[in-house]
């Protein structure tokens, strides 16, 4: 059946962009303690990168969910309820005035997202290869 | 004092001898030369003259005491004694040229004297604790005067000797105290912070200067843990406490002024020359004190430009100065400077035409035309009125009657005019065309009924009209904003107050009043508040603007104008800060030796980068709290610290304000312990405690304040004391904590952070805006205010003295205090309660009110009569004095309260005492033994 070809192809390519997304942050909050870029433009930077990579990972997850994938639903679950959460509670954009002080807590956060990415990128890589395979026998 | 050459006696110069490191002292006429320094020569053969004068009083000998030890030092200083020997014994025996008797020259004697003589008066019975005698003793500090600052007399300059390190690496002496067993003493609170001791020869001039006075800039600890772990260790917070821009008072000396524009700066770590560098390279270099990186000397340096021919390196202000300004040349500027320029927002809706607001501020605008910074004519003015429209006002050249242009599309809004809305103070003052607006605007919006409040849309068209300049908002509104962006809704829910929910209400509603600040603070433009609702206006979402661009917020609660007490406060405060000098397009860097790192920043400003503080235009008075890190272990025998301001005056002169201290390192616990100061720990913890109360809970920001001293007392006792890790039947502390759990503790009922559901959350909101903006001076009083017993004051209090008015001594903070026929003043620096004891005989109520007795009196808001008779005389002296003594605009409210009146008020005057128990709020008693408890391990901590 290639309908899971397809999904996890998909699905590869989604995690390789939203890891490179999480690559950028890093690299701008870096920028940020190193003095390359003031705070302000920072937010306004990266606030145009929260909302579509939130919904680039909730919209994966829901293809999870449809197509019956439910070990790559459940591993994917928690992040989407921790980022709806967020968006519920309005404060998902990053704010100028506080970045300073909270700037360990998002690159700690940037980084545990870029370890999720890249190991859902292999494991969907993997999920990806075993669907050729089986659709090849 | 201020430099060894400015001491020189006429005939005598000075030379820099690089290959003894020292200066070189020649007679001009014969050619004579010596190390020594010729007025000290000459001082030491005057000391016995000195000493002659037969009336022996023992303060007397005491000074005499220490000038000798003070001039004997400084001569081993420049070279009286050979140095090295100077060095390796500094402590055990005099130094060798003593013509003096040796008794009087034991410098270790000298050094300790001063808490020596504290711990015997502490030592001494409590009886004597208020011993009107004393109150000549008390600090000057509390009589508003900064201690040992600018006097030169003997006393300040020996401690100050004490001070530079003169007395040698001797160890700080851990005194500890029970606090079970010693009741806190306010007159504590002002005396100064334990004393830095810079190891010898840290500083290049000998100047009592060298390091910033602490109420420029003040540490939490006066001796750097010379390693991370053993700040850890310690569980003392470390963080500066600065206020760089405190007024400074007639009988203050002012900060000395650079005016050469000659700025010697380290090419690395651009720290500015200050008085701990060390010249090398006979005198062409010199090395950074922070990154040790050599600079050269400017060649200008040693010349001097007002008489155009060599100078005297060591008169500079910046080498024997701890706090300086210089005048900065072109380069500093990033664009030409740019006139002072001041818009007010006015609110003219119908509650605030109603309250009287609009008349009174109109007047004191009018009244205070002349005290607006305008030196050099440039200075721009812009009034714009709004309720749920705009309205402008615009004046032409030679116009002198206004014209008012109506704006009632708030969604997009639009200057109506390009020009002439904006004036020029001085052009639109000469028509007469200015003050005819201001009488009139009252006038015009006298029959308003509209109801609501334009405010965002205002704070952008104001913004729209000055965004190429920069400059001062100054918002006057009565009500909540209503219309247009910036929209708020009353949030105010009483069965919240209280709960987890109530720190939202602390937080900004609409995202607007942080986006906004950031223009604002982009544009170079301060916002400052003033709010006079007497319904809900959401003081913590509009105090965001002036947080973050370094303004200030005003509240006026229920402003009445019809109230003569309330139009006098707001008049007094809003005439302050229009005339306070305009300091604009500042940036704030705190500079540290290596190791060091400043990690968090709290205050009213906005952090652009890690450690780059904006501030559009420059508050006097505000206080800002750093928090450093240690990053790596130190091995340096000192660290220094440097904050520079830059900043353009409003008559476009930039200027730079620099302030440098120095601490020693130590690798020793208990001098860690010994060097903490209580009054800076407090400021860091009120303003930690704010932050927190927002990102978390009221609650939780209570715990962490009271945990992190729970750390510190058990940190203490189990390396301090033989108690070690068991139970201990003492709580001990370090004689110079003694205070901290009373400042906590009046931290913790402090209205910004008290456990209460009755707090409406704007007087919640506001208090907190004061916690993290008040400089320490006005600070403390805050959280722990001041507290004085009037009807048996000492004779001398509310007489003039040498140093103004004196005050009577201050009492502990618990109704115990209170006699049923007394007379107290209560004061916090924001207002001021005469607590009248119902038994008051009717002299005293006739002296004091002129009324016949205690039943006539009316409690509530008043001014005070002068009254023809000394005690009325003294008490109006002293509360003159009280509204004086604290820097800043405050106009503190005078309230009379009865023992017997109105509960609310009085209900209030006793929460100022904060050693009392007040229902849920421990007694300062219960306080101390939950704080046993958890330190003992009991508390389940
Ligand atoms: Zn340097």
């Amino acid at each position: 059946m290639g309908g899971t070809i397809w999904l996890f192809l998909f699905a590869v390519i989604m995690a390789a962009a939203l890891l490179f997304c999480m690559v950028f942050f890093i690299i701008m909050f870096s920028d940020l303690e190193s003095d390359y870029i003031n705070p302000i433009d920072l937010c306004n930077k990266l606030n145009q990168f929260v909302l579509p990579e939130n919904i680039a990972h909730g919209f994966l997850t829901i293809l999870f969910l449809i197509s019956a994938q439910w070990i790559a639903f459940l591993l994917n679950a928690p992040l989407l309820l921790f980022n709806a959460n967020r968006i519920r509670n309005k404060n998902h954009m990053y704010d100028a005035t506080e970045i300073f002080r909270t700037l360990p807590a998002h690159k700690k956060e940037s980084f545990i997202k870029l370890a999720f990415y890249l190991l859902s990128f292999f494991y969907y890589l993997y999920r990806m290869i075993v669907a050729l395979i089986a659709d090849n026998e | 004092m201020a430099s060894p050459a400015e001491q020189l006696p006429p005939g005598w110069a000075s030379e820099w001898e690089p290959t003894n490191q020292r200066l070189l002292f020649i007679e001009t006429a014969t050619g004579h030369t010596q190390w020594e320094h010729p007025a000290e020569t000459a001082g030491a053969l005057q000391q016995p003259a000195l000493e002659s004068p037969p009336v022996a009083s023992a303060p007397g000998i005491h000074h005499s005491k220490r000038r000798q030890y003070a001039a004997g030092q400084t001569q081993a200083y420049y070279g009286g004694a050979d140095e090295t020997s100077m060095m390796q014994q500094p402590m055990s025996q005099p130094p060798p040229q003593a013509g003096m008797e040796p008794q009087l020259f034991t410098p270790g004697l000298a050094a300790t004297s001063a808490p020596n003589q504290f711990a015997m008066q502490q030592g001494q019975a409590q009886p004597q604790y208020f011993d009107p005698s004393q109150g000549q003793q008390q600090p000057d500090y509390l009589n508003g005067q900064q201690p040992s600052y600018g006097q030169p007399n003997p006393n300040a300059l020996a401690d100050q000797f004490g001070q530079m390190g003169l007395g040698g690496p001797k160890p700080f002496s851990l005194q500890t105290a029970n606090l079970l067993t010693s009741p806190p003493d306010p007159r504590e609170l002002s005396l100064p912070p334990p004393e830095i001791r810079l190891p010898p020869n840290a500083t290049v001039t000998p100047s009592q200067f060298a390091n910033a006075d602490p109420s420029y800039q003040r540490c939490t600890l006066n001796a750097f843990p010379n390693s991370s772990s053993l700040l850890s260790k310690s569980k003392v917070p470390l963080a500066l406490i600065i206020a760089p821009y405190r007024t400074v008072s007639e009988n203050e000396p002012p900060v000395p002024l650079v005016t050469d524009t000659v700025i010697a700066r380290c090419r690395r770590c651009r720290t500015y020359i200050n008085p701990f560098v060390q010249f090398i390279d006979g005198g062409n270099r010199w090395r950074c004190c922070m990154c040790n990186l050599s600079n050269e000397v400017p060649q200008m340096f040693d010349w001097d430009q007002t008489r155009n021919q060599p100078g005297d390196r060591w008169s500079r202000a910046e080498l024997s100065h701890g706090t300086v300004e210089y005048v900065a040349p072109t380069e500093y500027m990033v664009r030409p400077p740019q006139p002072a320029v001041y818009v007010f927002l006015i609110d003219v809706s119908h509650a605030a035409v109603q309250s009287g607001m609009v008349a009174t501020a109109t007047r004191t605008i009018l009244e205070n035309l002349d005290r607006i910074p305008d030196e050099d004519e440039r200075t721009k003015i812009a009034i714009i009125c709004f309720d749920v429209s705009l309205y402008f006002f615009s004046l032409s050249p030679g116009q002198t009657d206004p014209t008012m242009l109506v704006v009632s599309d708030v969604d997009d809004v639009f200057l109506p005019k390009p020009t002439d809305l904006l004036l020029n103070l001085a052009e639109a003052r000469t028509g007469g065309g200015l003050e005819s607006l201001l009488t009139r605007i009252n006038d015009m919006f006298k029959e308003n009924s509209i109801i609501g409040s334009a405010m965002g849309p205002a704070l952008q068209a104001g913004y729209k009209l000055m965004v190429p300049i920069g400059g001062k908002i100054i918002a006057l509104s009565a009500s909540l904003p209503s219309l247009g962006v910036g929209a708020l809704k009353n949030r105010e829910d009483p069965k919240i107050l209280g709960t987890a929910k109530e720190s939202g209400l602390l937080q900004a509603a609409s995202t607007f009043y942080k986006t906004f600040a950031i223009e604002c603070s982009r544009a170079q433009v301060t916002v400052d508040m003033f709010l006079f609702s007497s319904a809900y206006q959401d003081v913590a979402s509009m105090s965001c603007l002036p947080h973050y661009t370094s303004g200030q917020t005003y509240y006026y609660p229920a402003f009445n104008a019809a109230r003569a007490e309330d139009a006098l406060k707001f008049a007094h405060e809003f005439g302050e800060v229009l005339a306070m000098p305009i300091m604009l397009e500042a940036i704030m860097r705190v500079r540290a030796s290596r190791g060091l790192r400043m990690s968090s920043f709290h205050g009213n400003f906005f952090v652009r980068s890690t450690d780059l503080l904006a501030m559009p235009t420059v508050s006097t008075n505000q206080g800002y709290a750093i928090e450093i890190q240690i990053e790596e272990t130190m091995n340096v025998p000192f660290v220094v610290l440097q904050t520079a301001i830059l900043h353009t005056t409003c008559y476009g002169e930039r200027r730079i304000r620099v302030v440098t201290t120095a601490y020693p390192v130590t690798s020793n616990l208990s001098e860690v312990f010994a060097s903490a100061d209580q009054v800076a720990l407090a400021v860091l913890l009120a303003n930690k405690a704010v932050e927190r109360s927002l990102s978390h809970k009221l609650e939780d920001a209570r715990d962490a304040v009271f945990n992190k001293l729970v750390e510190i007392l058990q940190t203490y006792k189990s390396s301090m004391t033989a108690a070690g890790a068991g139970a201990s039947a003492q709580l001990a502390v370090g004689e110079n904590l003694k205070m901290l759990p009373v400042l906590i503790l009046g931290l913790l009922k402090n209205v910004g952070i008290r456990q209460s559901a009755q707090i409406p959350p704007d007087i919640r909101a506001y208090s907190q805006a004061l916690l993290t903006s008040l400089p320490a001076q006005l600070l403390i009083p805050y959280i722990y205010p001041s507290f004085y017993s009037l009807h048996n004051m000492p004779p001398e209090a509310g007489t003039v003295g040498p140093e103004g008015v004196i005050m009577p001594p201050p009492l502990p903070l618990t109704s115990e205090r209170l006699e049923r026929h007394g007379l107290f003043l209560i004061e916090d620096g924001q207002n001021i309660f005469l607590w009248v004891g119902r038994d008051a005989v009717p002299q005293l109520v006739m002296d004091v009110f002129n009324l016949p007795s205690y039943d006539v009196l009316r409690g509530g808001k008043t001014t005070l009569p002068t009254l023809d008779n000394p005690f009325s005389q003294r008490v109006n002296a002293i509360i003159q004095k009280t509204r004086e003594m604290r820097r800043g605009v405050y106009y503190p409210h005078l309230y009379i309260v009865k023992e017997d009146g109105e509960p609310p008020l009085r209900l209030w005057a006793l929460s100022a005492l904060v050693q009392d128990r007040a229902d849920v709020l421990p007694s300062y008693q219960q306080f101390i033994s939950s704080l046993k408890e958890k330190v003992n391990g009991n508390g389940g901590y």
